[in-house]
């Protein structure tokens, strides 16, 4: 069996707004391992967005404790959590999450800078992460000159480029028509068996659902089902 | 660093029309505060060399107390000793002794009380421009025993014109006897300033001493220094030297406190001006600032979400803040340099203003000077990034999670 990267332990969120409490996540627990495919789907509000946000450390959760590679991020707070998220965690979030006024080869060299990897080395890494995602020729392109497509490819470079422990996704498919989105996918699988990185989804789209490896169900907070394809 | 620096220019111009506004809101006060200040500067050297150049020159000695009573009896001390080494001295550009006295003039048509000022014609030429105001007639020459200038509105006063004849009449020196002697009016002079049009009159040096039986003696020595700042140091160690013994040496300042005062005043009002110039700059910074924030809230997060430190959006905030002002300080300098530059050539007509005992006499041009072109784009800067603390820190606090709910 593969080594454990995520143990979500008894995790309760509860937003309140104007003296109305909203439990988002109710005494939920979940463990994904080193190089899975998993795609957690439910309907609106059953907490998928809310779970990633704990996960990545994002958002805090009312109860219950998050092990992200062994480390206990509660314990974990401003710039040792904002560094930890930089060198282990990839983002791809849904459309126009790139920065707007930076090219595509600058977003991908963003989070390199932030980590402090020389130039000649960034430089070297984006070309090969550009050329794995299909988009060398696209490098200097700001994201207002690339489809939507295009986009979430670079989203998904800049996520892969330091080759964090997993990468998450927030409905990366949900802007995209569906030949776009299914080629993203496709991308995402491939990269997923070749590097074996793993991949943490939450989504709506039955495409993702379909060619996940594992698929988690949620249903007012709590997992509903959970089941692993082969 | 370059990263952040590039990150944060590109985002100035993201919004080129909301930049260009605010530019063009924060350099037109930078460019009201360069020329207000210029016009202040240009007014008060306007005041300035009236008052200097009209009767009083940069500075001027005297027996103590001559200045409270005008007193005939109080004559500078070893004025001959005092004259030779004013020759000498470095400071000084020109010099030049006077007599004052009180003194009734007559004509057939009435009298009329003036001060009547004994001068060398030769050396007040460097200290006063009376010899550029004589309007009829002709300015003094060292030979000229009976002629006598006189104001053009004391000529009015008297009915009087080149070439007349009058009386003056004055109390001599130590008995108090009074002096009478004939002069025939040789020039009439217009200074624009109804109380040196009307209070003054003017004789030779010689015919004044023996008129008030002073023998060698002066009451008043006028100075010119080499440049007006200098005059305008009160510790500077010429005062000094040519003060005591009876005598006292003093600058403009001293001579027209009420100028010193204006300029004190002009200081303050400046600074106050500045400061609520700067203070709306400040919030229109804020606001732009803010407004930007909050347009690209999901993008912070995105940022935050990928490992960007609190401080380091805070930098981006306060980088953009900088570029900003930049972009506002180059339009204000040029606006400020721009608007500085056609007045300088065709002036304001503020003559006839009296303010603070003086009266404008010339065009008023706004004078330029290295403060408003640095100082001022500096705390146009400073106050950029006081302004920009309170969005970078709010940007800072940002968690990811709640700045991408916000923007949805």
């Amino acid at each position: 069996m593969s080594e454990e990267i995520i143990a979500v332990k008894n995790i309760t969120k509860i937003y309140g707004t104007d003296g109305v409490e909203i439990h988002a996540l109710r005494s939920l627990n979940l463990t994904i391992r080193r190089g899975e495919f998993t795609a957690i789907a439910g309907p609106s509000g059953s907490g998928k967005t809310t779970l990633l946000n704990i996960i990545s450390g994002l958002d805090r959760p009312s109860e219950g404790k998050v092990m992200l590679a062994e480390r206990l991020l509660s314990d974990m707070k401003g710039n040792e959590l904002s560094d930890y998220r930089r060198d282990h965690i990839g983002f791809i979030f849904q459309s126009y999450n790139l920065i707007p006024v930076l090219s595509a080869r600058e977003n991908i060299e963003y989070i390199m800078l932030l980590q402090g990897i020389g130039e000649d080395e960034r430089h070297s890494r984006v070309r090969s992460i550009l050329k794995e995602v299909g988009m060398e020729d696209m490098g200097e392109r700001r994201p207002d000159q690339l489809s939507g497509g295009q986009q979430q490819r670079v989203a998904v470079a800049r996520a892969m480029v330091t080759e964090p422990e997993i990468i998450l996704a927030d409905e990366p498919t949900a802007n995209l028509d569906s030949s776009t989105g299914a080629a993203l996918l496709g991308m995402m699988r491939e990269l997923n068996e070749r590097k074996n990185m793993t991949f943490l989804f939450s989504t709506h789209d039955p495409m993702i659902m379909e060619r996940a490896k594992r698929l988690v169900i949620l249903k007012d907070g709590q997992v509903a089902r959970d089941e692993t394809r082969e | 660093m370059k990263l952040l620096i590039k990150l944060a220019w590109r985002n100035v111009l993201r919004n080129k029309r909301r930049t260009v506004l605010s530019g063009l809101a924060v350099g037109i006060g930078l460019a009201s505060m360069i020329f207000v200040d210029a016009l202040t500067a240009g007014m008060l050297e306007s005041m300035i060399k009236t008052a200097t150049d009209t009767l009083l020159g940069h500075g001027q000695i005297h027996a103590d107390g001559f200045r409270d009573t005008l007193a005939v009896e109080k004559t500078i001390k070893d004025s001959e000793t005092l004259l030779n080494s004013l020759h000498s001295d470095d400071a000084l550009s020109a010099f030049s002794p006077r007599t004052v006295s009180y003194t009734m003039l007559s004509s057939t048509a009435g009298s009329e009380a003036v001060l009547l000022y004994g001068i060398a014609p030769e050396t007040e030429r460097n200290i006063s421009v009376l010899d550029e105001a004589i309007q009829k007639g002709a300015y003094l020459e060292s030979s000229d025993d009976d002629i006598i200038l006189i104001g053009s509105k004391t000529a009015e006063i008297l009915e009087v014109s080149v070439g007349d004849r009058m009386v003056i009449t004055v109390a001599r020196a130590y008995t108090g006897e009074l002096s009478q002697d004939m002069f025939r009016v040789g020039g009439i002079f217009h200074m624009g300033i109804r109380e040196v049009d009307q209070g003054l009159a003017y004789i030779s040096i010689d015919k004044a001493r023996k008129l008030l039986g002073l023998g060698t003696a002066v009451h008043e020595i006028a100075l010119r220094f080499k440049s007006l700042e200098m005059a305008g140091d009160s510790s500077l160690p010429f005062w000094k030297r040519y003060s005591g013994n009876g005598n006292e040496a003093i600058g403009w300042r001293e001579l027209v406190p009420q100028l010193d005062s204006v300029i004190k005043m002009s200081a303050v009002s400046t600074g106050i001006t500045m400061f609520l110039v700067f203070g709306i700059v400040a919030l229109s910074i804020m606001n732009s600032l803010f407004m930007s924030l909050y347009e690209r809230m999901f993008e912070f997060g995105i940022l935050r979400a990928i490992g960007t430190r609190p401080v380091r959006l805070a930098s981006i905030i306060l980088l953009e803040a900088v570029s900003l002002s930049w972009i506002s300080i180059l339009i204000g300098v040029m606006l400020g340099y721009g608007v500085i530059q056609f007045f300088s050539v065709y002036g304001i007509d503020y003559r006839g203003i009296e303010f603070a005992d003086i009266t404008i006499t010339e065009f008023l041009y706004p004078v330029m000077n290295i403060k408003q072109f640095t100082v001022f784009p500096f705390v146009i800067m400073l106050f950029s990034i006081i302004a920009a603390v309170y969005p970078a820190v709010f940007a800072a606090r940002l968690t990811p999670a709640h700045a991408m709910r916000r923007s949805m």
